[in-house]
């Protein structure tokens, strides 16, 4: 842990650096001390959110669960679609008429658990209670509606649980008006309550002597349409029982479009560099503050002039989401979980183009930050003037400019700059950004998070990602760092409805072949992994995919966690390769082929590609190696072939794993998050074909064996995976890394870019071969 | 690998009758024509077209009246024929083969489809039943009875030993679904992996396999198999819904009748009331319409998603506990049941023997209305591949037999003969410490005769 500590110190000298500036009204975020060890996830949190369902629960004489006793059938249960059990898990069918009604209802107060296609199962947490709250919804409506939707009595405890969760959240606001900081509330009780609080007494701004009465301002509530959105449709009727409905329409109205509704707010306004404290001091009493952000009536940050253009059509998700963002007119901050390929893209664009205030987009890696750029000329009438990338490749020229692209590490960057870098830094760090998104929320371990926050400021965070899994499960503090889960899309429905590809997922079950397996039994851990992912059967199924395919003019990637396999694979089959170490150019000037080379059709890839690699191209992905159990891995590397493609079932996803090995069970946990979003993989224990195809390679013993010894020679640091290239989870059990991956650096590729120049040399001249092929 | 239970369709069941009891049989017309419509549909046709000829037709005819293409459904008729006695061979005056139709079996068969003859045992009340049922209450009470017999087997405390009579605990333990725990006189059932293998078939098959098992105990009993199985037969050409008399009836026959009663297969007020009302499970059993379940209305009530859970719309606890055989019961809500498919537990159900093929069958043939329609079929086929593949992951194992070389004396003639069999490849397994090696069966002969060899020029 002696990273972290260094990390906190260093963190404390940018905060010194921090508050010599004019502008900063972030003070430090953390105390380093607090910061030691693991604990961070206790910081910043409220202690209801911590609750524990309380599970009285009963096993009956098979060890299930029994709330026979607890939960009363309603004699209309038929007509209605939820189970709402004692520990929180909710149960939902799929098929009944009001789905839809419930469906909504439970994406804002519940975390889906899974949702096949007939019954979906919801959990009840503190966090998504604390989501719902934020986008509006009140206890007592949540309560009512549940007890509406269910097809029994709701048990008790449950009830307490949502009054407990719900009564102090979501209540204050911290709102930005015209420069000033505002705690707002509708209730004008707990406002009171907060000012006997002295700490909060302190941070309060009184304009004159001996004000001590609220003020109270009667709004007008106006609805923000976020362009290219229409107004919400109403729902359909059909079969529903009526009090559903009509409960469902009030709801509806509630937190979204309703114009000219009157309420009485009451707030207080709040000194500039108290802001911190009385965050801080509301967590604590249990009210904390929610974030929004009046951008429309912001008139010292200059609006951008960029609009979406008029081609850019919303999907009714998109619209959705959005709209639970934008609802009350101002702008909220939370996390938006899209799957990949479902346009997670166009959402952020036209997030930005709503608030038309600087925009700050931070992402994972250079080649993203490209991508992004050409995302927002896609979409939007932002032009190369306007947008400014800020990598260590790119560094465009901030004056004048409106959206800046940059990565994590960038900002996050601990080294010395460079004079230029230094300038960008300063103007970032000097901007009252309007928004700031955050692409692939979930990768960015809470440490690295924090910081960027210390480092620059914006009225309002959008977090995107698909997968927001994480097998620490730190997930969770993303809801206080960044904001509640604002919408999560259902896989399944989006491929339904032929916004994402129809993919067809095998796991193919490659036969040891008895030298490795022999040596598989006495290797130690690390040769273990080797030796199954070298397994000749593997390479030769491998291989037959890869021949097969092609034949079918489709693209590939094939995916490996393992440099040695990847480049072995690769230079074997003659194909081109991207890991860490592979400089910047060089993966565009890949990718380009890929694109546009009816020559290259596979591409072998590390982990970097992991995750925002834009592949619209690829329909088959082969995975041969992967980082253990990973759900999220697996998730997003499903993504890289779910831009929805022409054809009924047009993309393949393979997982080649070697029977008998470790491999199975860690393929059965990684598959456990797309099984529950209503994937199936088909278990492929044969492939027809493959002892016919011709030019398989390893086919005879003698290179068997002969593989067999290089693999056994591989050096430990062949085995090793490269540092830059472990995903944000391996961070515990890695030993070596530089300043970049002690601070939280240690996402994708960032480490190598930071590396690259020494790294160049080992370009393998097999990229040569490609280079001439751009044009 | 799997010891199952053996179950037999009637006609194979008629197979193991002796011949006599077959001929006893056949004097019955009733019996003939439930026994006529069970044939393979080869062998109904060539029976109809022999029925009214009285002498033996050349094999070279009847063999003319099928299509070439079909010739193995011939076979398998013409096998069910001889081996039901139905047809005998004979030769012909002009030394030809023939078949010749059994003459009772001709004779009765004529007079149930022609008329004539005895009068059946049973024959319709003429009064109407004040008390009169419909099939639905009929279908209840058949279900509830049956359901009786296999709560008592899964133990579920709901049906206490009350529910069942010592006759039928008997049976249970007779036919092997349920053994004593111990030798003590008030020891307690337990139910067997036989047992658990019927739980999981179709109710008309747990009925059939039940009853067969029930006739291989009557002959103690001093009642005739033949009477017992002539009045199922007969059962069988009764109408739902319709009364009956039992006048005329034994009085052994009337003991049959009151234990059918006490499982479900028909319906009596009172034991005294001079009728009874046959349900489905009675007509079911000899006429093998299965497609009488289809117009049964009961409910399908499991959906199984492709993340292996298992939703079952059920508070019945025997239904729970049939599921509990191969499922990790989650939740229990009113009605409905939570469950998912693990590894342990359907490995579980495998070692009690139940098979792959059970399961799927058990969750296909009780499915929700709703997945009927699923694209991936009722059961998604990850399921079913996925129990397929985890029982065959408990037969890896590939036996071959081998020669076990041992007991060399000295650590060169262990080498040596060890290099030798490695190089003609027939080498399976060797351990120098202990100096003995494994060759396979086919490289026996060569290895021996190497070592005799060797022997001779040692000596």
């Amino acid at each position: 842990m002696s990273g972290y500590k260094r990390k906190g110190g260093y963190s404390t000298r940018s905060g010194g650096n921090n508050a010599n500036h004019a502008n900063n009204n972030h003070p430090e975020r953390y105390k380093p001390d607090e910061d030691e060890g693991e604990q961070f996830s206790v910081d910043g949190v409220p202690i209801a959110a911590k609750k524990q369902l309380e599970d009285k629960s009963c096993e009956d004489e098979y060890g299930a669960k029994d709330y026979r006793d607890q939960m009363i059938l309603k004699p209309d249960h038929a007509s209605r679609p939820l189970w709402v059990s004692a520990d929180g898990h909710i149960f939902l069918e799929a098929f009944s008429p009001v789905y839809k009604h419930a469906h909504d209802f439970l994406i804002a107060i519940a975390e889906p658990v899974c949702r096949p296609e007939f019954i979906h199962e919801y959990k009840l947490t503190s966090y998504s209670l604390y989501a719902a709250v934020s986008v509006g919804l009140q206890t007592d409506d949540i309560i009512e509606y549940l007890r509406r939707l269910s097809k029994t009595s709701i048990p008790e405890g449950i009830l307490d649980f949502i009054r407990i969760c719900t009564v102090s959240y979501g209540k204050v606001k911290l709102v930005l008006k015209q420069n000033r900081y505002f705690v707002e509330s509708n209730h004008p009780e707990v406002l009171q309550k907060l000012l006997k609080d002295p700490v909060i007494q302190n941070c309060r701004l009184k304009r004159s002597e001996g004000e001590v009465e609220l003020l109270t301002v009667t709004t007008t509530k106006n609805t923000t349409i976020v362009p290219g959105t229409k107004a919400a449709e109403p729902g359909d009727k059909t079969e529903v029982p009526n009090d559903i409905f009509d409960f469902y329409e009030r709801l509806e109205n509630d937190e979204e479009e309703e114009p000219d509704r009157e309420t009485k707010v009451v707030s207080f306004e709040v000194m500039q560099d108290k802001i911190e404290d009385i965050q801080k001091r509301c967590i604590e009493l249990e009210y904390p503050l929610l974030a929004e952000y009046d951008f429309k009536n912001d008139t010292h940050n200059p609006d951008i002039n960029v609009d979406l253009k008029p081609s850019a059509l919303l999907r009714p998700y998109q619209e959705k989401s959005l709209r639970k963002m934008f609802g009350n007119g101002r702008a909220r901050s939370g996390v938006i979980v899209l799957p990949c390929g479902a346009g997670k893209s166009l959402t952020g664009v036209t997030a930005c183009c709503t608030v038309r205030k600087r925009c700050l987009v931070l992402c994972n890696s250079g080649v993203s930050v490209e991508q992004w750029k050409a995302q927002f000329k896609m979409w939007s009438t932002a032009d190369d003037s306007m947008i400014c990338r800020f990598t260590s490749e790119a560094k465009d020229k901030p004056v004048g400019c409106g959206i800046c692209i940059t990565t994590y590490a960038m900002i996050t960057h601990t080294q010395k700059r460079s004079w230029e870098g230094e300038q960008v830094m300063q103007w970032l760090k000097e901007q009252e950004w309007g928004i700031m998104l955050l692409d692939e929320v979930h990768t960015i371990p809470a440490k690295m998070f924090r910081r960027v926050l210390t480092l620059v400021q914006a009225h309002c965070k959008l977090g995107l990602t698909a997968t927001l899994v994480r097998e620490d499960d730190k997930i969770a503090d993303l809801n206080f760092l960044i904001g509640p889960k604002i919408y999560e899309a259902n896989w399944l429905e989006l491929q339904k409805a032929g916004f994402i590809a129809k993919v067809a997922c095998s796991e193919v079950w490659c036969p040891m072949t008895p030298e490795f397996y022999r040596e598989y039994l006495t290797a130690k851990a690390a040769k273990k992994l080797l030796l199954f992912v070298m397994n000749p059967n593997k390479f030769q199924i491998c291989q037959y995919l890869i021949q097969y395919h092609e034949r079918r003019k489709d693209k590939i990637i094939v995916f490996s966690d393992n440099v040695f396999a990847l480049k072995h694979f690769a230079e074997k089959l003659r194909k081109p390769f991207i890991f860490g170490p592979t400089s910047q150019a060089e993966r565009m000037q890949i990718l380009q082929n890929f694109k546009y080379n009816p020559m290259v059709n596979t591409i072998f890839v590390s982990k970097v590609a992991d995750t925002s690699f834009d592949l619209p191209e690829a329909n088959v992905l082969i995975q041969i190696s992967a980082h253990g159990g990973s759900r999220r891995q697996e998730a997003q590397r499903l993504g890289r072939i779910l831009r929805a493609k022409k054809g009924a079932c047009n993309a393949f996803f393979y997982s080649l794993v070697s029977q008998d090995t470790m491999e199975m069970h860690f393929s059965r946990k990684r598959q456990r998050f797309l099984v529950n979003q209503g994937y199936s993989y088909k278990v492929i224990t044969k492939l027809e074909g493959l002892q016919t195809e011709e030019g398989i390679l390893y086919r005879s013993k003698t290179e068997q064996l002969r593989l067999l010894s290089q693999v056994m020679q591989a050096g430990e640091d062949e085995v090793e995976i490269i540092p830059g290239d472990s995903g944000a989870e391996a961070r515990t059990q890695r030993r070596l890394g530089g300043i970049g991956g002690l601070s939280g650096a240690d996402m994708g590729d960032v480490y190598a870019e930071v590396r690259k120049a020494k790294d160049q040399a080992t370009r393998h001249p097999l990229f040569k071969r490609f280079k001439g092929f751009g044009r | 690998m799997t010891v199952g239970i053996q179950y037999r369709d009637l006609i194979s069941y008629l197979r193991t009758l002796e011949s006599a009891v077959l001929n006893q049989l056949y004097k019955h017309p009733a019996t003939c024509l439930a026994i006529f419509r069970r044939l393979p549909p080869l062998a109904r046709q060539y029976v109809i077209r022999l029925l009214h000829i009285r002498q033996a037709v050349p094999q070279a005819v009847i063999n003319s009246w099928y299509d070439p293409e079909a010739a193995r459904d011939h076979t398998s008729s013409e096998d069910a024929l001889l081996s039901l006695r139905l047809w005998h061979e004979t030769t012909l005056p002009g030394g030809l083969p023939g078949w010749q139709l059994n003459p009772t079996f001709q004779e009765m068969l004529r007079q149930a489809l022609a008329g004539g003859g005895d009068p059946w045992i049973v024959y319709g009340e003429l009064d109407k039943d004040k008390h009169g049922r419909d099939t639905k209450f009929l279908d209840q009470y058949a279900q509830e009875r049956w359901d009786c017999v296999l709560h008592y087997m899964v133990g579920s405390e709901v049906n206490s030993e009350s529910g069942i009579s010592q006759d039928a605990v008997r049976i249970l333990l007779h036919s092997g679904l349920m053994k004593k725990e111990d030798d003590s006189p008030n020891s307690k059932n337990l139910i067997t992996m036989e047992g658990f293998q019927f739980l999981l078939m179709d109710t008309e098959d747990q009925v059939w396999y039940f009853i067969l098992q029930y006739l291989s105990t009557v002959e103690t009993r001093g009642v005739s198999l033949v009477d017992c199985l002539q009045f199922i037969f007969q059962l069988s050409f009764l109408t739902l819904g319709k009364d009956y008399s039992i006048k005329g009836v034994s009085e052994n026959l009337l003991v049959f009748l009151q234990h059918l009663r006490e499982f479900g297969l028909v319906y009596q007020r009172k034991r005294k009331s001079g009728r009874f009302y046959p349900t489905r499970l009675a007509i079911g059993l000899a006429s093998g319409l299965k497609e009488l379940q289809a117009t049964k209305d009961e409910q399908g009530y499991i959906i199984v998603e492709t993340n292996y859970r298992v939703y079952a719309y059920t508070d019945s606890p025997l239904q729970v506990a049939l599921l509990s055989l191969f499922c990790e019961l989650l939740y229990r809500f009113p009605n409905l049941l939570v469950a998912v498919l693990t590894r342990e537990s359907v490995r579980q159900a495998l070692k009690g023997g139940i098979t792959s093929n059970q399961i799927t069958h058990f969750l296909k043939s009780r499915s929700h209305r709703v997945v009927l329609e699923r694209e991936e079929g009722i059961i998604p086929m990850t399921v079913t591949d996925q129990l397929r593949l985890w029982e065959l992951e408990r037969d890896r194992f590939k036996f071959g037999e081998s020669v076990l070389y041992s007991q060399f004396q000295t650590t060169g003639d262990f080498e040596m003969l060890r290099n030798y069999a490695r190089d003609i490849g027939v080498l399976k397994y060797e351990n120098p410490q202990k100096r003995f090696l494994v060759v396979s069966k086919s490289g026996d002969a060569e290895v021996r005769q190497f070592w005799k060899r060797h022997k001779k020029d040692y000596d």
